[in-house]
């Protein structure tokens, strides 16, 4: 038979089909694959989901379901943020070692310095830098996720939390790719895959940098230690300090939602499309699966992505604060030209040039601001007490509580590190799509950071 | 003169007259985008005419498109030396030429409609404005490549049929009551005026349009039909003027099953039929979930803000939100 006759053939059979015929085959695949089921497996008796049925009473419930959630999310934000402190002490001390070994080695066969300074003050300090400060709290927020993730209470979360984001246009899943966001945003946004209709994933994959992730907590905490706190009694301190980081937080999340919601209502228009949730049952996790998802699969690949850019980061840092024109290098002379912008936000010109220096990762923002105030010609940790960062940032450089408050904001809502531009490209395989979430992050930055510092000045605060 | 000036002016003459990218190029794309959309959108409305066994004249036409009469009495020119529209008097008619081409853009159209309700999940009352942009720039190869992801799809999302790639608009599956084969309720559409002896004892017998009946028994001798309270008898030859559609098959569920958001907590229920509305992705979607007809569901966890609910079907737990639990319709099964 003719190949053309028998696509004629299908063309005519096919118009006789009935509507459902797709559901009937379907259907017909169920019972199939019931039929053979029956016969392969045996079951005791009809199985129960009493047990189940009792923690989902429990884990959905609005009493004891809503403060279980924000608990959890406190104890893993509190786990990785006080435990990373002694491991990337530990790595820092490791790598910044092998860096002096390395220098000396080049100082004695004589490489000129300028080599010297570029590869071990620059590449390789940003790399070592960049690693020491990720790589911990990584290694035990994502482990920590993955655990609830494994136990079956996540998609719970999702399953709670729906209704506020079908406020917004969005999916109840976005609630886990925003937990996840506390972890790395990158991560954040290849997670978003679990969102299955193209819309609500753009939207999640947007507007995930709205959450602070590891990189940007240890600015948020400095600041509010050294700052927010010290206006309080000392009694008080850390609940001020820890009060500070939280509203900072809630104030991403609000965003998230603010901006959730502007974009299902106008880049992004359209209905709320199938919302279909798995509640899977609850299973014992399993601990070698965890560690390859969790280490694998997220640490090492953001990581990776991660150490690509900081590498080229810390050369360029290295230029910057190395190259002089007359008296000053040529990070200063920027930091001078960008200050009259920085003050119209409420910041300086120091802290925009760090910000642009290190796009490829947040960690190396404040390392970097250091160095600038510092004029030193690399970038070096911030004074070890609270005294110290004062008195550098507030006597010798004309900080405000202005400018802290300034700063948290800016460094929630200021744009997608580096990997995460690249990786939101590689998730919606548009540039397009990059450059919108660099904009819209960006916009919001600048103008809330403009509007409180001018509310701020109006009311004669700063 | 000096060297700067001259510079400025060679940028600003390049921005005129590059080739496919300068402002006169632009111009005439837009321009020719713009004659391509008022000569499609006469044909459109030319074909409509003829579907609706009438025909076209220059005034239907300016107003359809909203043009002074001179620009009209142009393009009626421009049509007619292409072939695709002659003119008998004041009446416009479609040459076989002007009514592929129309057909083409009408396929277009509710193709395109198909696919931002199916795939894209747009509001229906958006997706009108946004298919009659597109009709125009879309290939006959395109539309293929669409009618196949979309899996031929035969009505558009207003339940007009869709015409084939030869360009030919299927039929409304209506027929007359005495060829109709199957099972299942029919609904009356059209009831043949000619012969009037016919007609007036069809409407003796009181049957009407639009009137829900199935078919009870059909001999040689007579058609019984029945529309579950009375019983109607005819001859054959007086039926057959009859012509019926079949009830598309959501309302034949939503006449006995209630929607899955309005089943009560923990009632077990089975799955009758999926809403006809729901086509494409989210169709998809809830068949690989196991929702399939004959299914037995029953809601098992509620959320404290109403919504979602939280089903089990088939031994696992899925959640879905109002929305989508009303497009599956269900009736209660007692145990």
């Amino acid at each position: 038979m003719d190949p053309n006759d028998v696509l004629v053939k299908a063309e005519t059979l096919r118009n006789s089909l009935s509507s459902g015929f797709r559901d009937e085959i379907v259907k017909s695949l169920y019972s199939e694959a019931e039929k053979i089921a029956r016969r392969a497996v045996k079951t005791a008796q009809e199985k129960k989901y009493d047990l189940d049925q009792k923690i989902d009473r429990l884990v959905t419930s609005p009493l004891t379901g809503l403060p279980l959630m924000l608990i959890l999310l406190g104890i893993i934000i509190w786990l990785t943020v006080s435990g990373a402190n002694v491991v990337s002490e530990a790595i820092a001390n490791v790598l910044f070692g092998i860096g002096g070994w390395g220098r000396a080695l080049f100082n004695q066969i004589g490489i000129p310095w300028w080599i010297t300074g570029f590869l071990w003050d620059g590449v390789y300090l940003g790399l070592a830098w960049v690693v020491s400060v990720m790589l911990p709290p990584m290694a035990i927020f994502f482990p920590a996720f993955t655990f609830l993730e494994d136990l079956g209470y996540l998609p719970r979360v999702a399953f709670n939390l729906d209704w506020l984001f079908k406020k917004a246009g969005a999916h109840g899943k976005q609630s886990l790719t925003m937990a996840m966001g506390f972890g790395c945003n990158a991560a954040g946004v290849v997670a978003t895959r679990v969102i299955d209709s193209p819309r609500e994933r753009l939207i999640a994959i947007l507007t995930n940098n709205f959450v602070p992730c590891n990189g940007r907590f240890p600015t948020l905490i400095m600041l509010a230690t050294v700052f927010v706190a010290s206006a309080f009694p000392p009694a008080l301190t850390s609940f001020a300090a820890a009060g500070a980081v939280v509203g900072v937080v809630l104030i991403g999340v609000a965003f998230t939602f603010l901006m959730s919601w502007l974009l299902s209502r106008t880049v992004l228009k359209g209905e709320a499309s199938a919302f279909t949730l798995e509640l899977p049952p609850y299973r014992r996790p399993n601990v070698t699966r965890i560690l390859y998802t969790s280490i694998i699969d997220r640490t090492i690949f953001v990581l990776w992505r991660a150490m690509q850019t900081a590498a080229p980061a810390g050369a360029v840092i290295w230029i910057l604060a190395n190259i002089h024109i007359g008296d000053s290098n040529l990070a200063r002379l920027i930091a001078d030209w960008l200050n009259p912008v920085g003050l119209l936000l409420g910041l300086d010109g120091v802290i925009l040039l760090a910000y642009i220096i290190a796009i490829p990762a947040n960690e190396i923002v404040v390392p970097t601001m250091m160095m600038v105030y510092m004029g030193a010609g690399m970038m070096i940790d911030a004074p070890a007490t609270s005294a110290g960062i004062y008195n550098l940032l507030v006597v010798q450089n004309g900080w405000t509580m202005l400018t802290a408050v300034n700063l948290m904001l800016f460094a929630l809502l200021h744009n997608p590190c580096a990997t995460t531009i690249i990786t939101i490209y590689k998730e919606t395989k548009s540039y397009k799509w990059a450059a919108v979430s660099v904009l819209i992050t960006l916009g919001t930055a600048f103008i809330v950071t403009f509007l409180t510092a001018s509310f701020a000045r109006l009311m004669g605060w700063a | 003169m000096n060297l700067w000036t001259l510079f400025i002016l060679a940028l600003l003459l390049l921005a005129v007259f590059f080739p496919r990218l300068g402002l006169i190029a632009t111009y005439r794309n837009w321009q020719n985008a713009r004659q391509r959309e008022q000569l499609e959108d006469a044909l459109k409305h030319l074909l409509d005419r003829e579907q609706q066994g009438r025909h076209a004249s220059p005034e239907s036409l300016a107003g359809i498109l909203n043009l002074p009469r001179a620009k009209v009495t142009r393009l009626i020119s421009d049509m007619e030396t292409q072939g695709l529209l002659e003119t008998r008097g004041t009446q416009l008619h479609l040459t076989a030429e002007g009514e592929r081409w129309a057909m083409h853009v009408v396929r277009a159209h509710r193709l395109w409609e198909r696919y931002l309700v199916d795939e894209a999940r747009m509001p229906l009352e958006k997706i009108h404005q946004a298919a009659q942009k597109r009709e125009h720039t879309l290939t006959a190869s395109q539309l293929d490549e669409l009618d196949a992801a979309l899996g031929h799809p035969t009505r558009d999302p207003h339940g007009d049929p869709i015409p084939t790639r030869e360009g030919k608009m299927p039929s409304v599956e209506r027929m007359p009551i005495t060829a109709w084969q199957a099972e299942g309720p029919l609904r009356i559409v059209h009831i043949e005026d000619e012969p009037s002896i016919a007609y007036e004892q069809i409407l003796a017998a009181g049957l009407r349009l639009g009137q829900v009946v199935r078919m009870i028994e059909k001999t040689p001798q007579r058609v019984v039909l029945s529309d579950g309270e009375a019983e109607y008898r005819l001859a054959p030859a007086v039926a057959a003027n009859i012509e019926v559609e079949p009830l598309p098959e959501s309302e034949i569920a939503k006449t006995n099953a209630i929607s899955l958001a309005d089943l009560p907590d923990a009632q077990p229920a089975e799955i009758v039929h999926l809403d006809d509305a729901v086509q494409g992705f989210t169709r998809r979607r809830f068949l690989d979930l196991g929702l399939t007809p004959g299914a037995i569901i029953y809601p098992e966890l509620g959320n404290f803000f109403g919504d979602p609910r939280a089903y089990r079907v088939r031994g696992t737990l899925i959640a879905l939100r109002k929305d989508q639990a009303s497009q599956i319709w269900v009736k209660e099964v007692h145990r």
